[in-house]
């Protein structure tokens, strides 16, 4: 990552953090906490995406997870922190199964046996109505106020991005793109690609999991369908794609020009939402068709 | 138990149809189409609308609709295969994968604009008869042999027209067949105008027997996707197969249990088999 890059990185954080602490109310404030919110989906998603060059369509497995997690924790009486500790455990548990599962896949069928599994897990909570409330959501009281709410969004935003940067720097960042290099000359060289593959995917589940966590604590609702929401998947996807920067610049710049296009299109385009997020997909493609693989790489 | 069985044998059928066009297109081009079953669904949606003007049968309409998803399936390639010629292949297949997710969401938003949230239904009255003691619905019988019928003529076409072979051999190495005088951009256009024909069908036949939601696209997509990896990108008969044996087990799920957990049991099948199945492995 360039020295510019790496600065840019940090004013987006710190304008963020700050927006954070000054904007918790109202229609801004509601604004600033998706920013936070879809920042950290997609700077976590960006740790196995990039690195791994995995395609996952059903990040917001995790989110999901978090939120429900977090929900029973505080329906079954826990304060705040005890139930955000209880996500972390749960999470940390499904998760780890959920990767597990998975890490064995390669391209296209790991990006649909993460879709089949945000379905199922979809399915599952609809199914287990006496715990989760079924197709009908879970309400949770306000524990906290909206203030505590922003900033500890912030703070886990900057922890996801601590751990990108920590990550892509450390050797096991180094192993995870020989791994997507070419996954048999890294076994050749001792690379523990399994395990590689592991500890990126939950590095990526852990900060997605809390997120629904503290997004369930502000919003109090959560549903099947807005929990693990393929929308969701797609805006990490999009937001860590969008932009050809490497290094945490790319999914920051990402998130601000995603969450606020998708932000006009439900306000603007009320009932064509997914059509004008159809049409943002269809131009990443193609921005994507317009060049060849040397020349994106080479940007 | 029997009865279960025959409902699964129908719903099969049409799963099959849907995969076989799925499994046509990843073999023939490498590409995810994840607009496929909004196609099915799009050509519901017309069935219906056209009933209102003309009383076609299912069968009439059929034969009408081909030549209009043949056409369907060349823009569709326009957009989601043209494009990423230039990508490697893993590229392309990510970049033909988001393009075709973003045309299913466009299709989606459209059926609910054009058609509203009602599930659309184009069950039309036929006579049941009775074999060996058992009742079996008249317009199901014929549209699983239309349906079987159809994936037949598909694999003849595969076999024995030139444009076929031409299909196959592209399937097996594109600059080889290239060599031999095929048009790659031309052959891999009519194999998805063809795979397009196939999810048309499979949608008519489907809203005949079912009543099919606006947004059940994507839904519809994903259980072809699985039918296709469990029974083998890129051939006819395995995800035939494979489609038969899920229409099995969601009939038998519905039966032994609720009809809302079919889903989940199908689903966590079909990822247990994605897992466990060697060739989405690292070897």
């Amino acid at each position: 990552m360039k020295r510019w890059q790496i600065l840019f990185s940090i004013v987006i954080l710190s304008v963020l953090t700050i927006a954070s602490a000054v904007f918790n109310e109202g229609y801004v404030g509601i604004f600033v906490f998706s920013l936070i919110i879809n920042g950290t989906m997609a700077v976590s998603y960006d740790i196995p995406g990039r690195s791994l060059g995995l395609i996952s369509l059903g990040h917001a497995v995790f989110f999901g997870v978090g939120a429900y997690c977090f929900g029973l924790g505080i329906s079954m009486g826990f304060s705040f922190f005890p139930s955000l500790f209880l996500t972390l455990l749960l999470s940390f548990i499904i998760a780890m199964l959920v990767t597990l599962l998975l890490a064995g896949l390669n391209h296209g069928y790991y990006s649909l046996a993460t879709l089949g599994v945000l379905i199922i897990f979809q399915k599952i909570v609809e199914t287990l109505e006496f715990v989760t409330g079924g197709s009908a959501g879970l309400y949770i009281p306000d524990v906290l106020s909206k203030h505590h709410y922003s900033l500890l969004a912030a703070l886990l935003l900057l922890a996801t991005a601590a751990c990108h940067v920590f990550f892509s720097r450390s050797r096991w960042g180094l192993y995870s793109k020989e791994t997507k290099a070419s996954e048999d000359a890294a076994e050749v060289v001792g690379i523990p690609t399994r395990k590689v593959k592991i500890l990126c995917l939950m590095t990526a589940a852990i900060p997605a999991c809390m997120a629904g966590a503290i997004h369930l604590a502000r919003t109090s609702y959560v549903s099947p369908p807005s929990g693990f929401s393929l929308t969701l998947s797609i805006t990490a996807l999009l937001s860590s794609r969008i932009v050809p920067v490497s290094g945490l610049l790319g999914p920051l710049l990402g998130v601000l020009l995603i969450t606020t296009a998708e932000e006009v299109i439900w306000t603007k385009f009320e009932g064509f939402n997914h059509a004008l997020f159809g049409l943002i997909l269809l131009g990443a493609a193609f921005y994507q068709g317009l060049f060849s693989d040397k020349e994106l790489a080479r940007r | 138990m029997i009865q279960v069985l025959i409902s699964g044998l129908f719903l099969g059928s049409v799963y099959a149809l849907l995969a076989v066009g799925l499994s046509l297109a990843f073999g023939i081009m490498g590409i995810l189409n994840l607009a496929h079953g909004s196609l099915a669904v799009l050509a519901a949606i017309l069935y219906k609308k056209s009933l209102v003007f003309f009383p076609f049968s299912p069968w009439f309409f059929c034969v009408l609709s081909m030549p209009v998803f043949l056409a369907f399936g060349f823009l569709l390639h326009l957009v989601i295969v043209a494009p990423f010629r230039n990508l490697s292949l893993s590229a392309s297949v990510v970049a033909s994968l988001i393009a075709s997710l973003g045309i299913a969401l466009i299709l989606e938003d459209i059926f609910v604009w054009w058609q509203g949230w009602e599930p659309i239904s184009t069950y039309i009255p036929f006579p049941t008869f009775n074999l060996l003691n058992l009742k079996i619905p008249g317009l199901r019988a014929v549209l699983l042999g239309m349906a079987t019928a159809t994936i037949g003529l598909s694999t003849i076409f595969l076999k024995k027209t030139d444009m076929g072979r031409s299909m196959r051999a592209l399937a097996q190495d594109k600059e080889a067949a290239s060599l031999y005088g095929i048009h790659p951009g031309f052959t891999s256009m009519s194999a998805l105008g063809l795979a397009t024909i196939l999810a048309g069908l499979a949608g008519i036949f489907y809203s005949s027997l079912y009543p099919l939601g606006p947004r059940q696209g994507l839904d519809l997509t994903l259980k072809a996707l699985f039918i296709v990896v469990a029974g083998g990108m890129g051939n006819l008969r395995g995800p035939a197969v494979a489609g038969l044996v899920l229409g099995f087990i969601e009939s038998f799920a519905a039966y032994l249990f609720t009809y809302t957990s079919t889903d989940t049991i199908v689903y966590s099948l079909l990822v247990a088999y994605l897992v466990l199945k060697r060739s989405g492995r690292h070897q």
